[in-house]
């Protein structure tokens, strides 16, 4: 019976969310009160389950195909963090969502997504996984498209990326089903052989494009513009981070024996650097605070990518503890954005200005957050970049400086933002701004403080949380908590952010302000055009793609049209003609119809009887 | 001499059959219908089934033949051009009859047929009784239905023609 | 016991007839109701066991050549679904007394030759009650007077009395060879000579005989006709009883009981059958007059029925029995519908009619619902029959025949919802404005109908065993 308790995370919520569309119109608060409600609920329940160890096993479709939950230490972590998230977003909703028409459907599209993540995260059985995997497609979809007429696109966009490498992974799935002879995560243990590598490469597909690295990307700059902003703050930046590093963990550290000089990991890392460095490029020269965070946010992605595909236990570790760092500050932004957005009205960055003097708290909370992403000691960012450059310099210096320069990067985009949108002159139309209201302010700044604790405590996080996960045997021994043991990185990074800095200054005093300080990046030779043909969306793989299946298109319609011709036109003509022959038969004489008869008789006769 | 008997006798009542069919007067028609069957009651006398022979002059010819007689005294007769106008292509509609015949005693004279008929015993009256009450006692329950079906069709058919 | 079916209509009528007739015209009506509701319940009684004793035993001193099986169950059940709707619709549709009253009588001589057919066991019997039937419907369909009734109903009757001689032929050559009537006589004689010629030559004059009774093409030039002319219960009684039980269900009869059905008889089915079904699904399609339409399309189903039995196994023949009751029942709540529309809209003509679901919902929602069991549509009864007929066809390895009769139900479907489409779907036009759904009377009986199909079709899984034999 204690096992059963395992359906608590993924039931309650759902059936929260069901009540929440059934609340009449009127009772607006009770809506918001039941969101809320049913978010402390998840919370508390996954207070609860904690650091157990419960295994639910329940037979399903038969033939190994069992329904069942694991919780263990990473599954519970994952729960608890998506119930905290899941907590302080809603508690932000409430302002953020008064007075939108929208808002009954996104208190209940949020707990089904809570719903959903709880059962990917708690599955055990790959198909049970995948079933609830599928389901945030349709919830992701449904967020974003609730944002308005243009959000329709967006949503679109993002269901077809998902969407296909959703498909690749189910396709991973089969074969790794078949390999293994069992669909049970835990069971799982496939070398990368040949067919090994394909399932591998398969699922990973899936995995990183739920994280939302390159590239599979492009739909969430997109979405950031359209959708409500406490979906950006909780999807894109926590629960699909979480969910899809969740996997990518679970399928190099125990589905698949990932070594580290094996062709695999180079591929990770490879895709983790591209995707540090391009994404954080395009976010240099973005002119809106959402699209900004949101090429960060997918370029923090590849800090991740990168630490787990190094294979090496700090790299692990420092991918791991990124991932929740960086849940943590990155929805932190978000809300810092959300709260710009209510009280400024607008994110175009031209348009804000001197916004640190009216919102002192929110501007505070930004800049935590800011540096712990740009990896500031003592802020949580900064060790887990250390842990992840430490990783990847045992594994080759290349990847090394490129994570830095991503890291430097990182940091003159941040000081860009913040200059921009809270330092300088305000202009006329943000003189009444205000601070925003206290259920907004709360969770920014649980958050901040977060930021902070984990920073400096961070022997909490990584013996607590991180560690275990990883396992005794692969860790051989280390122990990463505390300040990082190799000094000279540490410094390499200080110079790297003050290098930031200075360019910064540099870059503002020549553009004249805030905004125009990553110009002088922005319209450097080799990289003006590119930067041109990134803006005309060239290289969006997505737009690619639709261009081939355009093609695609056309030749299959041409085919529709002839079948149509066949079935429209060919065939009732010759049920017309039929028709209208076998009318003109009946002529209503009696006698030819007696005349048929016998005829008939007499073949029939016939025919019975020459056999005889 | 006993089989050319027979087949005169059939070719007697064909010939009376077809003139019912091709003759111009529907009385005449009538009338030949009950010769067709005196002559065929007279074929069952041969064969030895007295009371099938006595039932078949009674019934049809004599019933049957009142009834179309009577019926036909109820129609208007055709004036003359109409019947002339009726019935002159008549023998030009019946022209394959005679080609269909010759054609099938053709093909029929090839089949080869060896019966086995199991002739039943030639009944006598007592017979009869105990055949018709015992065992076609659900075809008598048949009969009385087909009757009263007869005589309802009559009366539902006609009723209103009387009460106009 | 069951005698009791074929002599109580025959004393009802005679006692119904008797002075005193204005009390009677009122009891008629609901005492035909009584007897019918009898009828269904004994027969799904029986079937399922009920009943304790044996049914079967003669009463004495009578003793009548009666059997009841499964066969003759199914039979007695779509006599009595059938002539009950029949009854409710000429309620409703025929207004003076004095007429409804013969009407009725003539339901009772019906009902007593409808039953008498399906329980008889001897071959003679079996002729006599034909001619009940027969005879009684010449004179249903000339009810209305009419000059095209008229003509129409002599067509039947010579094609008919033609039927008849064919069927004493062969009667009577069946009992030169094999000395008695009964069915277990002549089935013994004919299992030992089974390809005698006299024997072949009776059973295909038979079979020939019993086509032109039953519709099949194409020997059913007697049927658009009649059923287009007749009036509108009449029509739903001849589709539902009278081309079925005379002549397929006597098929049927004739085929598993008394003759060897072997290959070339079941090739001459499958044939007709085939023929049937095509032909008159495609002579539908071309019609505009709705009743004509249903009557071809009448054609089309009782040549499924036929194709089951071709098909030579007992799956088949199962899915003939069971097409058979089907086929009763909705075709029955169609013609019920096209009387509904032809009193309310005054015309047949399907070109000039259109829109008319919005004044009428319930007439086109039977309309649809038997339409789409017709075309054999999930989960709907028809789809059940076909899908038996189907498997049926294809386990005894007649696969052209199987994707003939797939490729045939498409067609139905089509002519189907386009009568549909041009009927009820659509815009109303001005003329037909105010027009409102007929009484109670005819939407009672469509809706039951209906209710019948959809419920069978959500049951049946569960009642096979009412079709085992």
């Amino acid at each position: 019976m204690m096992d059963k308790i395992l359906f608590l995370p993924i039931l309650m919520p759902l059936v929260l969310a069901a009540a929440i569309f059934v609340i009449p119109e009127k009772l607006r608060r009770a809506k918001e009160a039941m969101a809320v409600f049913a978010a402390l609920m998840n919370l508390a329940v996954a207070i609860v389950l904690f650091k157990g160890n419960i295994i639910l096993s329940l037979p399903w479709l038969g033939k190994g195909l069992e329904f069942s939950l694991r919780l263990y230490n990473f599954s519970s972590f994952i729960i608890a963090a998506t119930a905290g998230f899941g907590f302080l977003i809603t508690l932000y909703s409430i302002m953020f969502m008064r007075g939108k028409e929208y808002a009954r459907q996104f208190y209940a599209y949020l707990l089904i997504s809570i719903s959903l993540v709880n059962g990917a995260v708690l599955a055990d059985n790959l198909l049970a996984m995948l079933f609830f995997w599928e389901g945030l497609l349709l919830t992701v979809f449904a967020m974003i498209a609730i944002g308005g007429q243009f959000a329709f696109k967006a949503a679109t966009k993002a269901l077809i990326i998902v969407g296909i490498t959703d498909l690749c992974m189910m396709a991973g799935i089969a074969l790794t089903g078949h390999l293994a002879h069992t669909l049970t995560i835990s069971k799982i243990s496939l070398p990368l052989d040949a067919l090994g590598s394909v399932a591998f490469v398969l699922l990973i597909i899936g995995a990183i494009s739920k994280a939302g690295s390159m590239p599979f990307h492009s739909w969430i700059p997109d979405a950031s513009t359209e959708a409500p902003l406490p979906f950006m703050a909780f999807l894109p930046a926590a629960l699909e981070k979480l969910l899809g590093i969740y996997l990518l963990a679970r399928i190099c550290l125990d589905m698949f024996k990932l070594a580290p000089d094996s062709g695999m990991s180079i591929m990770l890392m490879v895709i983790g650097v591209v995707t540090i460095l391009l994404a954080v490029m395009m976010a240099l020269i973005q002119k809106d605070y959402k699209r900004l965070l949101s090429y960060h946010a997918i370029s923090q992605v590849g800090y991740m990518i990168l630490g787990i595909g190094t294979a090496v236990p700090a790299g692990i570790a420092g991918g791991l503890f990124h991932m929740i760092n960086h849940a943590i500050y990155k929805s932190g932004l978000f809300l810092t954005a959300g709260a710009v957005e209510k009280q400024a009205g607008s994110t175009d960055l031209n348009k804000l200005g001197g916004l640190g003097r009216k919102m002192p708290v929110t501007f505070i909370c930004f800049i935590i957050c800011a540096a712990s992403i740009s990896g500031v000691p003592p802020f949580n960012g900064f060790f887990s970049k250390e842990l992840v450059y430490d990783g990847a310099l045992e594994r080759g210096n290349l990847f090394y400086i490129l994570a830095v320069l991503g890291s430097f990067f990182t940091a003159a985009s941040f000081l860009k933002l913040g200059h921009a949108a809270f330092l300088g002159k305000s202009s006329r139309e943000n003189e009444k701004v205000k601070e925003a209201p206290l259920p907004m302010l709360l969770p920014m700044v649980v958050i901040a403080s977060v930021c902070i604790l984990f920073g400096v405590y961070n022997a909490l996080p990584l013996n607590g949380l991180i560690q275990p996960i990883i396992g005794t045997i692969r860790l051989n021994g280390h122990n990463f908590a505390g300040f990082p043991p190799n000094t000279m990185l540490v410094i390499i990074t200080l110079v790297v952010l003050a290098a930031a800095l200075l360019n910064h200054l540099f870059g503002a005093k020549a553009g004249g302000s805030g905004i125009k300080a990553a110009d002088h990046i922005y319209h450097a030779p080799v990289l003006s055009t590119i930067y041109e043909k990134a803006e005309k969306r060239i290289f969006d793989p997505y737009n690619i793609g639709l261009k081939v299946v355009g093609i695609f298109s056309k030749i299959a319609w041409r085919l529709d049209r002839g079948v149509d011709w066949l079935y429209d036109t060919a065939a009732p003509k010759l049920a017309g003609i039929s028709s209208r022959a076998i009318l003109k038969l009946h002529s209503g004489s009696y006698s030819k119809y007696l005349v048929w008869s016998l005829l008939g008789m007499l073949i029939v006769i016939i025919f019975l009887t020459h056999s005889v | 001499m006993l089989i050319t008997l027979d087949i005169v006798i059939l070719i007697l009542m064909i010939l009376a059959a077809l003139w019912a069919v091709m003759t111009r007067s529907l009385l005449r028609s009538g009338i030949a219908l009950a010769l067709t069957s005196a002559i065929l009651s007279v074929l069952m006398f041969k064969l030895n089934a007295p009371l099938a022979a006595v039932f078949e002059l009674s019934v049809c010819t004599g019933l049957i033949s009142v009834l179309f007689i009577s019926t036909i005294s109820l129609t208007q007769p055709l004036s003359y051009e109409e019947i002339i106008k009726h019935m002159k292509d008549r023998f030009r509609r019946f022209r394959y009859l005679p080609v269909i015949v010759i054609l099938a005693g053709i093909g029929l004279s090839f089949v080869k047929v060896r019966p086995n008929l199991i002739l039943p015993p030639p009944e006598t009256e007592t017979n009869v009784r105990n055949i018709l009450w015992n065992f076609r006692s659900l075809d008598m329950v048949g009969q009385v239905i087909v009757l009263l079906c007869g005589v309802f069709g009559v009366v539902i058919l006609f009723k209103e023609r009387v009460k106009k | 016991m069951f005698l009791l079916f074929i002599l109580l209509p025959l004393f009802s009528l005679i006692v119904l007839n008797l002075p005193f007739r204005a009390m009677m015209k009122k009891a008629a009506f609901w005492w035909l109701l009584v007897l019918l509701a009898l009828q269904v319940y004994l027969a799904i009684g029986y079937v399922f066991g009920f009943f304790g004793f044996d049914l079967n035993a003669p009463i004495y001193p009578l003793s009548f050549s009666l059997n009841v099986d499964n066969f003759g169950c199914v039979a007695l059940l779509s006599t009595a679904v059938v002539l009950g709707a029949v009854l409710l619709a000429a309620k409703y549709i025929i207004k003076e007394e004095e007429k409804l009253f013969n009407f009725i009588s003539l339901l009772f001589i019906i009902l007593a030759g409808s039953n008498g057919l399906a329980l008889t066991t001897d071959i003679f019997s079996l002729y006599i009650f034909i001619e009940i039937t027969t005879v009684a419907s010449f004179i249903l369909i000339s009810f209305d007077k009419e000059k095209l009734v008229l003509e129409a109903v002599f067509k039947y009757i010579i094609l008919s009395a033609v039927a008849t001689v064919l069927m004493l032929l062969s009667i009577a050559l069946f009992l030169l060879v094999s000395g008695k009537t009964d069915f277990s006589a002549i089935h013994a004689v004919l299992i030992n000579s089974p390809h005698s010629l006299i024997v072949m030559f009776a059973t295909g004059v038979f079979i020939c005989a019993l086509f032109i009774k039953g519709g099949l093409m194409p020997f059913h030039g007697w049927l658009p006709d009649v059923y287009s002319s007749a009036p509108a219960p009449v029509s739903a009684l001849l589709a539902g009883i009278i081309t079925k039980l005379v002549g397929i269900f006597t098929l049927m009869r004739l085929l598993v009981s008394v003759v060897n059905f072997d290959n070339p008889i079941r090739q001459v089915i499958l044939f007709v059958g085939a023929l049937s079904v095509v032909a008159g699904a495609l002579a539908a399609a071309g019609q505009s007059d709705f009743k004509r339409m249903l009557a071809y399309s009448s054609i089309s189903q009782v040549g499924y029925i036929v194709l089951g039995l071709g098909a030579g196994n007992a799956l088949g023949i199962m899915g003939a029995l069971f097409h058979l009751f089907n086929h009763s029942v909705f075709k029955s709540s169609l013609f019920i519908n096209s009387a509904a529309i032809e009193l309310q809209a005054g015309t047949r003509d399907m070109n000039k009619l259109g829109g008319l679901s919005a004044k009428m919902p319930v007439t086109s929602t039977t309309c649809l619902i038997s339409s789409l069991s017709t075309a054999g549509m999930p989960p709907l009864a028809g789809f059940w029959s076909k899908l038996i007929i189907v498997l049926a066809l294809w386990a005894s390895g007649n696969y052209g025949y199987a994707a003939l009769a797939v490729i045939a139900g498409i067609l139905t479907l089509a002519y189907f919802i386009s009568m549909q489409r041009r009927v009820f779907f659509g815009n109303i036009k001005e003329e037909f404005a105010g027009i409102k759904e007929p009484g109670f009377g005819l939407l009672l009986p469509a809706c039951l109908l209906s209710a019948i199909t959809i419920g069978l079709g959500l049951v049946f899984p569960f009642c096979l065993k009412l079709l085992k034999f």
